[in-house]
């Protein structure tokens, strides 16, 4: 049978795993080992994807604008007719209620409300020239996610497996750790549209079983089921003995012996009590505020320690329209101290540089708010001109910051780019060449970028 | 049934040959004759290097930026003129050193690797190929000889040296450059625009199918015999109803052993109200059917349960093809009168689209025409059109121009929900039930708004109120569930930027807001329109249409265009759909795609006989149904006799000389099981039902816009659940991992085929599943209560689940099963299961970034009668519901042969 099918042909929320012990005895396909990569002196060999759904602001972030200091609260004029139409009537500027403050030997611009990510921002390159094309959340994941905005076409996680292969074929290679609510425009956002299932995206569930009905009901023994499969092999092999040339048989039946030792020994992956105290302590395990992303963070550094290509770590709610020092205050303490601690677990074990963490949301935000409810509530809009993304290990040009938006942030002006270009550098930094990593459907080769693009030279060491 | 065909002529001729001679609108080039000798010196002539390699490269790749204005033009290089080109830009280099490629500046930048010169073009995808490469590089050796105008225009509308020779040219209404208006096409990638070709079988004497596949066959391949009767009543319930037959059926059909016993086997699958059921699947796969909007919101379409059941009833009444397009296309223009036509304009309105307060209206509306736009190409046509939306197509005669004359026939079509009484055989039978259950809802979430707006909100009240604010609208579009709305359209002016948290209502003024006129669009993008363009229709089919410029009238003119018997495309789509289904495979493999990155057809004579069969027959579904499933080639046996000789002689199987297996889709599978268990509810139509889901699945937390949609709650009854999946609901933001599983396609693309992948998840879903338990403890309980003895039990089971008697040894391995599974189950003390009537719900309140908490009652749960459960039955039932799940479980169940 073909056994990446076996392995990673997992549908929507479903997910499948298998470890080594039970796979022992099986034969290795010669087409699922490591591939070269088109340029096989690239660093990163992993991607570790954190992506912050609902458009965190630049602003308020890594990207300070004191101009807007000066502009607080001054009338702001919307320019252009395909901003979005949010919010319309009168709109004002709004200052940062959040404190800049350099840090590293780098001086990366960064707000205090960062304690644990400004510890680590010279393993860091800030980039601020990219923009996107959608202000509408599910449009604008899709298009960070599978270069397509309206969705269909596979994730950048399953190009990347295409690209490079397996390099551990007990487990997916595209694993996703989504919050327990999916994030908008759902499982399409680790689709393996058009290629192979076996490219499909595997999403842990976070609570319940990490895959359905990887249990039978109540009461079913164990004992009970291998009965029913022994008798079921004995009804599949007579019947295929009477459908010699029907090839899919097999490859039916071993699924159920497969699934059968699956369901034992699956749910053992996802703990982390094997880690040390100190470990789950510096990713915030135990913590109220950052437990459920300092879980994940962590769970993304296993799986990528055990040869998983392609992990995205989900942290939604970063929608902030109005009241953004509360809301954005909040998510950042979610995810500040996970995240430096992801970095710097890595590095310690050597990992940080074959492995790729790229942050970002789908879009940034405006430098204005609307007028809400009678009142300034100080938030922001969407903003598909400018935001703000880095990356930090496999071949970054770290302790850089890159690219700069206009003096209100409303518009990348310098090494500006189209989110294809990002999608080609990512790939890039992974060894890949966009344009080499081809699948043809519909008439056409079709890649991530879509129809090409550049790589952003400036963002790679 | 007659075979006979009305078009006497060789049925034989040359298949493209004959379309070349015979139409005009090609122009072969084939004559101009060449010799191979005269051949090799055109191609080292520079001029003609430089007219057919040179010059298109230019124009596609360079002129962008390096034509046109004299300020746009980037590093003041100019490539318009070989003069420019010598003098070069900015650098002060000239372009080219005639007879010196490596010093040339313009071969070193295309080359890619030289440290002066920046990669050109700039687009790694465009990059010239190595073919490409040695071209310029051969021009540039031959001195880069630039022939002026008039010459170039001479010689590019001569012979290309380096084509096949067979190329013609097509008449399309132009593109937006004279290279792509002139180019050439290689006469099998343009097989479809070609008029249906008349195939005489007036000698023929087996069946006309049969003939034409034989007539194809390898030489000396055997073909399989006949499949046994069991196995073509299975095959043929399934391709029909999407069913497994009674045994009541196989046993009257194993006894009839009349000549008819077969074609009247057909007859009664066809009249089955089954049948519209199944083969309205097919459509809905697809036209993209789904109950709800897609994108941010995943609004409600509560009305879209009407055009679903309209594309039942049209299959069952076996309405005529074109009737069921103009219908489709037009029925407010040219069947207002009749309400059942009337709902067939939910097709406008089936892709997924929404309107936000974050939206642009300008851009929003174009995404509509855009889908629809494409949406007719596919499913109509089986062209990709929207290759052509940014640029004239790559591939295919389809200009850009087409593209938008199409769009412009959508240009006055306003999306609204219009008032079409129910009619009498529209199932309005669940309404007061369902209300009930709304009014609870809208009663809860009343009382929840009036706690949450206060001065002093904290994250739950900032939380709670954006949510029952939106689950308030919700609750008022799901009122429309039960009144006479229908998803529809109208013809008038373009009010932008309705926003889709309300039903569109058609506006008393039909003619407020813009008159739309159409333009190409630049790059696709609305903000950039280019030339004017009037509506029209695929140009290269060369079938003239009459569609006015006014208001009304555009989409019945285009629908007369695509129904009219010289559209070569609509027939020939149809019936390669249908074939598809029957075989698996089509006779042009892609059947939304024939244009020339499609599959080309295996049987083109097939493929125009059927066609030209189906419009002589009126446009009769079921009449081609008959004609298909009649043949010998149908009705052989998917074991081949010789699977050797097979493989050698037809490795790709499109000799039809064996039947293709195939798995049962997600609906059959589904619905297999609830006709085994004898729990199937065969009650058509109507509001959607919700069956039992996965719960984990179910109550997964979903985001829509700003908040959490309700929960998935599975309808009380059992006789509300347990219905066909054709009815099910179908929501594009929460698919049921069941029917994924089994490759259930998302409705945001049509489906032209199913996948059958064959992966792990799916033993989980069928064999752990408290839904596959139901079904077997179900159809456990049904046997037995009908059986005297063990033996009669295994013997029902079986013949249930697959059709046939257990052999002895199967029977004997039955029996040892069941009685193990007594002693186990001995053991086990099953408790009712307990159902949440609450849920809650968790997430960071995006103004405060804190948690908030919501609890939500469901309350179908707080009345939900569940199937038969363990609890309920005695031992020796659940001990034979193991043997019935393993059954259900076989590969003998789940594959058709």
């Amino acid at each position: 049978m073909d056994r990446r099918e076996f392995l990673y042909g997992l549908n929507a929320s479903l997910g499948s795993i298998a470890l080594t012990a039970m796979l022992s005895e099986e034969t290795t396909a010669q087409d699922d080992v490591v591939k070269v990569a088109h340029f096989p002196k690239a660093k990163a060999k992993h991607c570790i994807f954190l992506f912050m759904e609902g458009g965190p602001s630049h602003i308020d972030t890594f990207d300070p604008k004191p101009k807007l200091k000066e502009l607080h609260e001054k009338e702001f004029q919307r320019s252009g007719q395909e901003q979005s139409a949010m919010a319309s009537g009168k709109r004002y500027y709004v200052q940062t209620p959040f404190e800049f403050k350099q840090a590293g030997e780098s001086g990366a611009d960064i707000t205090t409300a960062w304690p644990g990510l400004a510890k680590v921002v010279d393993d860091i390159c800030f980039y601020r020239g990219l923009q996107v094309t959608s202000v509408n959340h599910p449009a604008a994941n899709y298009h960070v996610n599978t270069g397509n905005r309206f969705g269909g076409d596979p994730a950048i996680g399953s190009w990347v497996n295409l690209g490079l292969g397996s390099e551990n074929q007990d487990l997916p290679g595209f694993v996703v750790l989504p919050e327990l609510s999916f994030p908008q425009g759902g499982p399409a956002n680790w689709n393996n549209g058009f290629l192979p299932t076996d490219y499909q995206g595997t999403a842990f569930r976070p609570a319940g079983s990490p895959l359905l009905d990887i249990r039978p009901p109540q009461g079913v023994t164990r004992r009970q089921q291998r009965r029913n499969l022994d008798l079921l092999a004995k009804l599949n092999q007579k019947h295929a003995a009477n459908h010699p040339q029907h090839e899919q048989l097999a490859a039916r039946m071993k699924n159920y012996e497969l699934a059968f030792r699956m369901q034992t020994q699956v749910p053992d992956l996802v703990q982390i009590d094997d880690e040390t105290q100190d470990t789950q302590d510096r990713y915030g395990i135990g913590n109220p505020k950052t437990d459920n992303f300092g879980r994940r963070c962590l769970l993304a550094r296993k799986l990528v320690e055990k040869g998983v290509r392609f992990v995205q770590v989900y942290a939604s709610s970063w929608d902030s329209h109005d009241y953004i020092l509360r809301a954005h205050g909040a998510m950042i303490e979610r995810v500040d101290q996970p995240i430096a601690a992801l970095i710097q677990d890595l590095k310690q074990r050597g990992l940080l540089d074959e492995t790729l963490i790229v942050w970002m949301g789908e879009f940034g935000r405006t430098p204005d708010n609307g007028i809400r409810g009678g009142g300034v509530r100080y938030g922001r809009d969407h903003n598909p001109n400018a935001m703000s993304v880095w990356m930090a290990g496999g071949g970054v040009k770290a302790g850089h910051t890159i690219g700069a938006t206009d003096e209100v942030g409303m518009e990348a002006v310098e090494v500006v780019h189209p989110l294809r270009d990002l999608h080609v550098t990512i790939l890039r930094l992974l060894g890949l060449d966009d344009n080499k990593l081809t699948y043809f459907h519909a008439g056409r080769y079709k890649q991530l970028s879509q129809f090409g693009g550049k790589v952003i030279d400036q963002l790679i060491a | 049934m007659g075979f006979q065909s009305t078009f006497a002529g060789p049925h034989q001729i040359c298949f493209f040959l004959g379309k070349l001679l015979i139409i005009p609108a090609l122009i072969s080039l084939a004559s101009l004759g060449y010799a191979q000798q005269e051949l090799e010196s055109l191609r080292s002539d520079p001029e003609q290097i430089f007219a057919f390699q040179i010059h298109p490269i230019l124009v596609k790749k360079c002129l962008a930026c390096h034509g046109g204005d004299p300020d746009e033009i980037k590093g003041e290089l100019d490539l318009t003129t070989r003069d420019a080109l010598l003098r070069g830009g900015a650098t002060g280099e000239p372009g080219i050193i005639p007879g010196r490629p490596p010093e040339s500046s313009i071969y070193l930048a295309a080359l890619r690797d030289d440290d002066n010169w920046a990669a050109m073009p700039p687009k790694e995808s465009e990059r010239l190929t190595a073919v490409e490469l040695e071209f310029l590089k051969q021009w540039i050796v031959k001195e880069a000889p630039w022939p002026d105008a008039e010459q170039l225009k001479k010689l590019q509308a001569g012979r290309d040296p380096w084509g096949s020779g067979l190329e013609v040219r097509v008449a399309t209404s132009g593109g937006l450059s004279e290279e792509w208006t002139n180019r050439t096409y290689e006469p099998k990638n343009i097989w479809a625009y070609q008029p249906v070709l008349a195939v005489d079988l007036s000698n023929v004497s087996e069946h006309p199918i049969d003939h034409l596949i034989n007539q194809r066959n390898p030489q000396g391949l055997v073909v399989a015999p006949q499949a046994d009767k069991r196995t073509l009543i299975r095959r043929l319930s399934y391709t029909l109803t999407g069913l497994p037959p009674t045994p009541e059926a196989v046993e009257s059909f194993l006894a009839d052993t009349s000549a008819q016993a077969y074609e009247n086997l057909v007859d009664q699958l066809l009249d089955s109200q089954r049948y519209g059921e199944h083969w309205g699947k097919h459509w809905l796969d697809v036209v993209r059917y789904a109950d709800s909007s897609g994108f941010a919101n995943d609004y409600p379409r509560p009305n879209a349960w009407r055009y679903r059941d309209y594309v039942i009833r049209s299959f069952n009444q076996d309405k005529p093809y074109d009737q069921f397009i103009r219908e489709q296309l037009a029925a407010d223009e040219l069947f207002d009168d009749s309400p059942e036509a009337m709902l067939g304009l939910g097709f406008l309105r089936m892709g997924p689209w929404e309107h936000t307060g974050m939206s642009v209206g300008r851009i929003t509306r174009q995404q509509y025409l855009d889908d629809v736009t494409s949406s007719v190409g596919q499913v109509f046509l089986g062209q990709a059109l929207q290759c052509a939306r940014c640029h004239d197509h790559k591939f295919d005669p389809v200009p850009t121009q087409d593209y938008y004359a199409i769009q412009s026939v959508f240009a006055t079509t306003q999306m609204a929900e219009l008032l079409v009484p129910f009619q009498p055989d529209e199932n309005i039978s669940r309404f007061e039930e369902e209300k009930k259950y709304l009014a609870k809802r809208e009663a809860a979430i009343a009382e929840l708004r009036k706690t949450v707006n206060h001065p002093h909100k904290t994250a739950n009240d900032f939380g709670r109120s954006r949510l029952s604010g939106k689950w308030e609208n919700l609750y008022r579009r799901a009122r429309d569930l039960y009144e006479p709305f229908m998803l529809g359209v109208y013809n008038g002016h373009t009010q932008f930027s309705r926003n889709s948290y309300n039903r569109f209502d058609k506006p008393a003024d039909t003619k407020k807001g813009v008159l739309e006129s159409t333009a190409i669009l630049t790059g696709g993008n609305v903000f950039t329109p280019a030339a004017p363009v009037k509506p029209g229709v695929l140009s290269v089919t060369s079938v003239a249409a009459n569609i006015p410029q006014q208001l009304e009238g555009r989409r019945s003119g285009f629908a007369q265009w695509v129904t009219d018997k010289a559209n070569p495309l609509t027939a020939r789509v149809m019936v390669n759909r249908v074939w598809t289904y029957h075989f698996g495979q089509g006779i042009a493999g892609n059947p939304n795609n024939f244009g020339s990155t499609g599959d080309k057809p295996t049987h083109p004579e097939l493929l125009d006989w059927l066609a030209a069969q189906f419009m002589d027959s009126g446009w009769s579904v079921k009449r081609l149904h008959k004609l298909i499933l009649t043949s010998q080639t149908y009705q052989r046996s998917s074991t081949h006799p010789a699977i050797d000789q097979l493989d050698e002689l037809d490795s790709e199987r499109t000799s039809y000389a064996v039947f293709q297996v195939r798995r049962l889709t997600s609906e059959e599978l589904r619905d297999s099981m609830l006709q085994v268990s004898g729990e199937l509810v065969n009650e058509m139509g109507g509001i959607p039902a919700r069956p039992d889901m996965n719960v984990e699945a179910a109550l997964q937390p979903r985001q829509i816009m700003g908040s959490f949609a309700p929960s998935y709650v599975p309808h009380p009854m059992p006789e509300q659940r347990n219905r066909r999946s054709v009815y099910v609901l179908k929501l594009r933001g929460l698919r049921d991992p069941f029917m994924t599983t089994f490759n259930q396609p998302s409705p945001d693309e049509s489906c032209e085929m199913r996948d059958a992948s064959n992966v792990t998840p799916q033993v989980f879903a069928l064999f752990n599943s408290e839904e596959s338990a139901d079904r077997a403890l179900a159809f456990a309980h049904r046997v037995l209560t009908d059986s005297s003895s063990d033996a009669e039990a295994i013997e029902k089971a079986f013949l249930l689940a697959v059709g046939r008697r257990p052999e002895r040894d199967e029977l004997k391995a039955a029996r040892t099963h069941w009685k193990e599974c007594v002693t186990e189950h001995q053991q086990f003390h099953p408790e009712p299961r307990v159902y949440p009537t609450q849920v809650v719900r968790r997430a960071n309140e995006e103004n405060t970034g804190e948690e908030f908490t919501f609890t939500e009652t469901l309350f179908e749960y707080q009345d939900y009668q569940h199937d038969l459960h363990a609890h309920e039955v005695d031992v020796r039932t659940r001990a034979f519901a193991e043997f019935c799940l393993v059954l259900l479980n076989t590969n003998e169940f789940v594959y058709i042969y």
